[in-house]
């Protein structure tokens, strides 16, 4: 579903040219829950931020579901991130002045057309992570973990093809980070695709393919038996 | 439709930080208010002037006696004995066919008697053209005619205020009244006129025949003014035109003298009145215009201020699916909105002095209507939108990564 082939990022910072990432060529199955690992620095976050269509490469070629995205200008990345792409972050990113349901509802503010189940669809992926009584509370009023479930609610709302999680746990404690796993681990057996990037080798025993990236290059690259 | 649900955003971020957008519309409520007040005063200015030459009479030209500048001194006094009845005569003869011409001798302050009541008035002496002149006739009775000129009969017609002071129970119409001790007999009462813009009441004098007044009354052989009834309102300025060449050839003025006799049309005074008004509104409207741009300059400040505070949300937003596009809207729209809470509130201060200045200076005219709303709204949402453009092109175009970070 997804492919990467010879992809190459350079920033350049003050006239001076940072490669980060060198000539990376991965190619991803539908169903696929890939743990992304390595040292920092090593280019994992650029990697999730073109595979979120954050960033563009500055060499290479990236198709989703066999579409060439590499051409494609702001509107329709947009339109793709929106409908395809789903994000969880480390420090959760939930818009505080609006409630729970709010937030996981904020994709389709760029959905056309908006649909007609959207609110119903919000409100059972709150009922699916546990907080069918937390809808109109504030996210501040919530623990960690509970606004990162909604988070991941948030991620899952427009149902899209890939999830994106950048160390979805580095900020939650061993209880919560155990929950936010399970969610996960139910979301792969839905036959949802996922990229997690983790330094932690527990969390990365829940994927069924680690990758690991060295110096902006493929290190090593095992699929498990699941 | 996504641009409702891009501005509800908008709106929702407002409601956040209140405190914030009630200054972001502060300089945009004083503009406004401004606006509101020039707005309100040219726009009474409009209307004091269509009263007025409703009472005037929209194709009505009248001249009078005595050079210098209208409003200014003079005006009745004795001295300016420059108009003829000769003059009335010559124009009746050149515009006959074009307008109706009234030639009369006009004096204020004069004591009338009837029974036990008394009073000064003004008293007309005016030729039996007046009542077309004028477009004012007699509700009761008759008017003045062609005979009673001829004959300097001792006759008069009242106005309403008069007719109903002294003979409150019963008809007018045959009754006697002393005027400047010569008594004379009531042929008829006029319609009833109302109050001019000034304040007068039109009704408050009556009128007799011009020869009764100028050989019987008062004695005199000068006419204080010429009134003119245009009949085709296209054709007022070719008749004052040409009024005003036949006087100066009759009186012998050459090109750089000034008149003898002052000249009035509907247009005219309208112009007076425009040009007195004109200096409050220029200096308002510039007012407002500094007002609008202070607070526009306010605005985009506050929001390019508070876009660090956003970037994060800006970063999420993009990561959720929001072009740049729909990134500029969204602060545009914040600056708009804030714009046109800034011009209700406005709008609202405004209509104070509207309301109120009237109250207190009554020749300062204000009025309200629909052009007082669309102006605010055009220049809010205008000063929304440019001062708003640079925040919004800021937040657009963050980069989503560095956004996020």
């Amino acid at each position: 579903m997804i492919e990467l082939s010879g992809i190459e990022k350079t920033y350049h910072t003050g006239g001076v040219d940072t490669p980060v990432l060198h000539g990376i060529n991965i190619s991803i199955e539908e169903g696929e829950f890939v743990a992304l690992m390595g040292p920092s620095g090593t280019g994992k976050s650029t990697l999730m931020n073109i595979l979120g269509l954050l960033d563009r490469p500055t060499a290479g070629v990236y198709k989703l579901a066999g579409q060439d995205l590499t051409k494609l200008d702001d509107n329709k990345l947009s339109t793709i991130r929106n409908k395809r792409v789903g994000f969880v972050f480390q420090l959760f990113h939930l818009l505080p002045r609006v409630s729970v349901l709010q937030n996981v509802l904020l994709p389709f503010l760029y959905t056309d057309p908006y649909p007609t189940d959207a609110r119903d669809r919000a409100q059972s992926l709150l009922k699916g992570v546990g907080l069918q009584d937390r809808m109109y509370f504030k996210p501040n009023a919530l623990s960690g973990g509970q606004q990162q479930r909604v988070a991941i609610a948030r991620a899952l709302v427009n149902e899209p093809a890939l999830i994106l999680a950048d160390e979805p746990t580095g900020n939650l404690d061993s209880v919560a980070s155990q929950e936010i796993l399970e969610i996960f681990d139910r979301i792969h057996a839905q036959g949802r695709t996922i990229v997690m990037v983790t330094h932690e080798a527990e969390i990365a025993a829940h994927a069924s393919r680690v990758i690991t990236l060295k110096d902006g290059c493929i290190a090593s690259d095992e699929k498990r038996g699941s | 439709m996504r641009i409702f649900r891009v501005s509800r955003q908008a709106g929702s971020a407002l409601w956040s930080q209140k405190g914030k957008a009630f200054l972001m519309l502060l300089g945009i409520a004083v503009g406004i208010m401004l606006l509101t007040a020039v707005v309100g005063l040219s726009q009474g200015v409009e209307k004091r002037i269509s009263e007025i030459t409703a009472l005037f009479g929209p194709r009505a030209i009248v001249i009078q006696a005595g050079g210098g500048r209208f409003g200014g001194p003079g005006d009745r006094s004795a001295s300016s004995s420059t108009l003829k009845l000769e003059d009335a005569m010559a124009i009746r003869n050149r515009l006959s066919e074009r307008a109706v011409v009234a030639a009369a001798f006009v004096t204020d302050d004069i004591p009338i008697k009837s029974g036990d009541t008394n009073a000064q008035t003004d008293v007309m002496a005016a030729d039996p053209n007046f009542p077309q002149a004028y477009d004012w006739y007699v509700a009761s009775g008759d008017p003045l005619d062609e005979d009673d000129e001829r004959a300097m009969s001792r006759v008069c017609v009242l106005g309403a205020t008069i007719a109903r002071n002294f003979f409150p129970e019963q008809d007018p119409v045959g009754q006697r009244i002393m005027i400047n001790r010569v008594w004379f007999t009531v042929k008829g009462v006029l319609t009833s006129r109302g109050t001019n813009a000034m304040g007068f009441d039109m009704d408050d004098r009556l009128w007799i025949p011009l020869s009764t007044g100028m050989r019987r009354v008062f004695h005199q052989d000068y006419i204080r003014n010429i009134r003119l009834n245009v009949r085709s309102a296209d054709d007022v300025a070719a008749v004052t035109d040409e009024a005003t060449n036949l006087l100066r050839d009759r009186h012998h003025i050459r090109t750089p003298e000034e008149d003898d006799f002052r000249l009035r049309t509907p247009d005219f005074i309208a112009q007076r009145v425009r040009s007195m008004a004109r200096t409050t509104e220029l200096v308002g409207a510039a007012l407002a215009t500094v007002a609008l741009i202070v607070g526009g300059v306010v605005l985009m400040n506050i929001l390019l201020l508070s876009l660090s505070e956003r970037i994060p949300e800006i970063g999420l937003k993009r990561a959720l699916g929001a072009s740049q596009h729909d990134i500029f809207a969204e602060f545009l729209a914040e600056s708009i909105i804030v714009s046109l809470m800034g011009m209700a509130l406005g709008v609202l201060l405004g209509l104070v002095p509207v309301f109120l200045i009237p109250k207190l200076f009554p020749l300062m005219p204000m009025a309200v209507t629909w052009r007082t709303f669309a102006y605010a709204a055009l220049f809010s949402s205008f000063v929304g939108g440019i001062f708003g453009v640079q925040p919004a092109r800021r937040a657009a175009r963050l980069d989503p990564v560095e956004a996020l970070r």
